[in-house]
């Protein structure tokens, strides 16, 4: 796909808006095809996991329920006196075991990193500016990290892999499976949506002998407003080219020499997308000001966005809800400021479902993945309904990003990404029994669980 | 024991009676009494007792079981049905020392105090206790070979700098090991760079102790002898205290990751005649869990934190139980502000990653850390005469979902979650 769009780039001859939406639509055609070829890899097989209960997310518990597993998909699910069990199918026994959809990380640097402090081994950020929308984490995704077994093992079965967020515009996140013969068969949507990260962290202001620009707030906003206008202006110069160039006579005879079109510029073309609303930002700011700022500027170019983090903007929830805009939160372990309440971060998530915001939770890590379902049970110590928590790692996330047609509950018709635990999905002491990733039952082998068995003998 | 060896041994109990000296405790006043009923009392040693009591006189725990009564005039804290567990002991902390962790300047540094950096009022203390921590021990970091002398603390946050250090509580030193002293010090092209180097640095150090103290050995043979010309060495702080680590009088605390490793540094204890109490981290301790049970060495490690450098590549959360079903002593640690607030969870994990009993995990978090710090006899189970240092808890403290609702430290409620502000009633924002 990558090779598609640089060969669709190349087409000068088409709009800009043309161009974009035929790669917009190469993007559809090729996640379509993602979510449609597990043929190519799946076991013909249908399996039934029958006696467990049933976490389906949206439509309640079943007890002592039956579900159907063919073709990758999810077939049939119910009760287990409802549901016709296929002759040819392999049956599981799953009684006394809870059954739930895979979990979503809405960000991690899965495939980004494999040891943190061995910089061979990561490709989490290139800080050489501040503006990277072009940065596409497909281009380094690495499909064989051992991170990944790992993650999954936990029931993990979907995340956002983003860049890390020392820069303003890192570069643009992709959606993947954690499981598949290669990264073609994992990343699931790329540039499904681009970070923008206003959280101060940005600044080049390490030390005052090290300083460049940008250096302050002021700096980073100034920055990002030329980058979004910048980038009017180069969609304004194509369509300006196109029209000259439709205009122009068709004759060949004619004296006049064509339109040249303008020069290519990866950087601005990559922000285009946004600023046409096709696509949702990830606003990143963590306190009030650096919040109402980033909104502004988001208001300002018309970007379609969804919140990131807001860890410490407590004072302005009501604000936040008046956005109508989900909320990626957290990290929730996130220490708070020290005129902050221990909980003050802890509280969040209740505190923003209670005012009726969607909230979806994050690893914000990349070993550290498989821990992402605790996050969201130890936000139940806060206020936060158990229901509500698990719907923000299945659903939630399914529907912040586009794929709940899909994911994110147990449904006919979706992907088959099914998890088999003996006990609730959010405490730590649920050992997770099996996975099914698109339908196929994956080994519950990581590096870690060979290790463990070597050792334990 | 000769006037000569006197003198030097004054000179280290000099320091030793400096770290008394900060380890006392202010004058306790007279406490009212305080029952706590109706909880589950998760005592550590004795199994759970449902319907239970505790009884504090003193900030100690004066009687614990069902028959437990409120002589009169006692305050009765009604727990509803709560779970009740020891106070939660992180043996493994920097929090407090506003970033003076580690003397980076030199490899072999065992005359840091941390004492001198302790910074009574960082909030870091208060996360924790919210998060029902009430014992820390704060270490040097692991940037040197030999770091500094650590401390014990109770997370009294509100109270006076003395009354939260841990009285009585043993002298710990840091001892670290592999990547972290090879980065510092190798970064900056100097020895070590190497494991091979932090070894000889390490071995180095332990003979020029061992000089130093034959020098004054042979000292005080002269004094002995008469001999009137017999000149003292020269006092070294560094080599005193190293020479405490020989003599057995400094717990050593070593930060270790690798398996070959550990095995060194035993092999270095055994050498030179000191016992290591506990390897830190030990992510690869499940490799060689035989040979630390053999030894007696304690681990205090992480529950699933990996990958975050190289010698943490092999980390498996099963490393607690592999090796606690071998006969090491387990405790779970922090060594972060963030992870000292829900120990509780962290130690959860060791019953998923290889079924640890609920009695098993918790004294990875109370008992065994206790032991590691040596007040093992003084708190981290729910025993008579021991301190009264309590959490309360709301939801099921071995799960993602419990909570501390109050945490009691020798007696007093330091931290209440049903309180405003910041929920703690012995202490005032701007005092």
């Amino acid at each position: 796909m990558v090779n598609q769009s640089s060969v669709v780039r190349r087409r000068s001859s088409d709009s800009v808006v043309g161009r974009w939406s035929l790669v917009v639509g190469q993007i559809l055609l090729a996640l379509s095809v993602c979510f449609l070829s597990e043929a190519a890899w799946a076991q013909g097989k249908t399996l039934v996991l029958k006696g467990g209960k049933l976490l389906t997310i949206s439509h309640g518990t079943i007890e002592n329920g039956v579900l159907v597993i063919s073709a990758g998909k999810i077939a049939a699910i119910g009760a287990a006196n409802s549901v016709q069990v296929p002759k040819d199918a392999e049956v599981i026994d799953v009684t006394g075991m809870t059954v739930y959809p895979g979990l979503i990380d809405s960000e991690s640097y899965l495939g980004l990193t494999e040891i943190s402090a061995e910089g061979s081994t990561n490709d989490l950020i290139e800080t050489s500016d501040e503006i990277m929308p072009h940065m596409h984490v497909y281009d380094a995704f690495h499909a064989e990290s051992e991170l990944i077994p790992v993650a999954r093992l936990n029931g993990v079965t979907n995340a956002i892999v983003a860049p890390q967020s020392q820069d303003t515009l890192p570069g643009q996140d992709s959606f993947i499976q954690l499981d598949g013969k290669s990264a073609n068969d994992m990343l699931l949507v790329r540039d499904i949506a681009m970070p923008l990260n206003f959280t101060g962290e940005q600044r080049r202001n390490e030390s005052w002998e090290k300083r460049k620009f940008p250096q302050t707030r002021m700096g980073l906003a100034a920055q990002l407003r030329q980058a979004f206008i910048d980038a009017q202006d180069y969609s304004e110069r194509w369509s300006d080219y196109e029209k000259k160039k439709s205009e122009a006579p068709a004759k060949s005879d004619d004296k006049k020499s064509p339109p040249s079109p303008p020069k290519h510029d990866l950087k601005l073309e990559a922000l285009l997308p946004y600023l046409q609303g096709k696509r949702p930002i990830v606003l990143a700011a963590q306190e009030p000001s650096d919040l109402e700022t980033a909104v502004g500027l988001a208001g300002q170019f018309k970007l379609k966005f969804v919140l990131n983090h807001i860890s410490h903007s407590q004072s302005v929830l009501d604000y936040v809800a008046g956005l109508k805009v989900p909320v990626i939160v957290g990290p929730i372990y996130e220490d708070p400021k020290n005129y902050e309440r221990y909980d003050a971060v802890y509280k969040l998530p209740g505190e923003l479902y209670k005012r009726g915001v969607k909230i979806a939770f994050a690893s914000y890590d990349a070993h550290a993945v498989r821990n992402l379902p605790y996050a969201a049970g130890y936000a139940t110590g806060f206020g936060l309904p158990h229901d509500e928590a698990l719907k923000a790692i299945t659903l939630n996330p399914a529907e912040i990003w586009g794929v709940a047609d899909q994911l994110g509950s147990l449904d006919v018709g979706k992907t088959a990404n099914v998890v088999v635990a003996n006990g609730d999905p959010l405490d730590v002491k649920t050992d997770v029994k099996r996975v099914f990733i698109d339908g196929r039952e994956v080994p519950m082998k990581s590096r870690q669980t060979e290790l463990r068995d070597r050792y334990s003998r | 024991m000769s006037r000569v060896n006197t003198l030097f041994s004054f000179a280290v109990v000099g320091l030793a009676s400096l770290q008394a000296w900060a380890q006392q405790p202010a004058a306790s006043p007279s406490r009212n009494e305080v029952l706590i009923k109706n909880a589950v009392v998760m005592t550590v040693t004795h199994g759970n007792i449902q319907n239970g009591t505790v009884y504090i006189k003193d900030g100690k725990i004066a009687a614990v079981g069902n028959d437990v009564s409120a002589p009169a005039g006692a305050t009765v804290i009604d727990a509803g049905g709560k779970y009740l567990t020891p106070g939660i002991i992180d043996s493994h902390s920097h929090i407090a020392l506003d970033d003076d962790v580690n003397e980076a300047t030199s490899p072999v540094t065992p005359q840091m105090m941390m004492m001198d950096a302790f910074d009574y009022q960082d909030k870091a203390i208060y996360r924790g206790l919210a998060g029902g921590v009430t014992t820390s021990l704060l270490l040097h970091g692991s940037a040197n070979m030999i770091g500094g002398q650590a401390i014990v603390i109770k997370h009294k946050y509100g109270a006076s700098r003395d009354a939260m250090l841990f009285p009585g509580a043993p002298r710990s030193i840091k001892f670290a090991s592999g990547e972290n002293p090879k980065r510092v010090y190798g970064g900056k092209d100097q020895l070590p760079s190497t494991r091979m180097g932090n070894f000889a640095v390490q071995r180095a150090a332990l003979v020029e102790a061992q000089d130093y103290m034959r020098e004054w050995d042979d000292y005080d043979a002269k004094v002995k002898r008469g001999d009137k010309d017999a000149k003292p060495p020269k006092r070294d702080l560094k080599l005193e205290a190293l020479a405490d680590v020989l003599r057995g009088k400094l717990m050593v605390q070593i930060h270790c990751y690798r398996a070959d490793e550990l095995l060194t540094e035993m092999a270095l204890a055994k050498e030179f005649g000191y016992k290591v109490r506990a390897f830190h981290h030990a992510l690869e301790a499940y490799k060689v869990a035989d040979e630390l049970a053999a030894q007696g060495v304690a681990i205090a490690t992480f529950s699933d934190w990996w990958g975050y450098k190289q010698e943490a590549w092999d980390a498996i959360p099963w490393n607690a139980v592999i090796s606690m079903r071998k006969g090491v002593r387990v405790a779970i640690k922090s060594d972060s502000e963030d992870f000292a607030r829900r120990l509780n969870q962290e130690a959860a994990k060791s019953m998923r990653y290889g079924g640890a009993s609920e009695e098993e995990a918790l004294k990875m978090i109370t008992i065994n850390p206790a032991w590691i710090i040596g007040v093992e006899d003084r708190v981290g189970s729910i025993d008579v005469g021991k301190d009264a240092d309590l959490v309360l808890w709301d939801g099921y403290p071995l799960s993602s979902f419990g909570v501390p609702n109050k945490v009691l430290i020798d007696g007093d409620v330091y931290f209440d979650r049903s309180l405003p502000g910041f929920g703690m009633p012995r202490y005032k924002e701007g005092e």
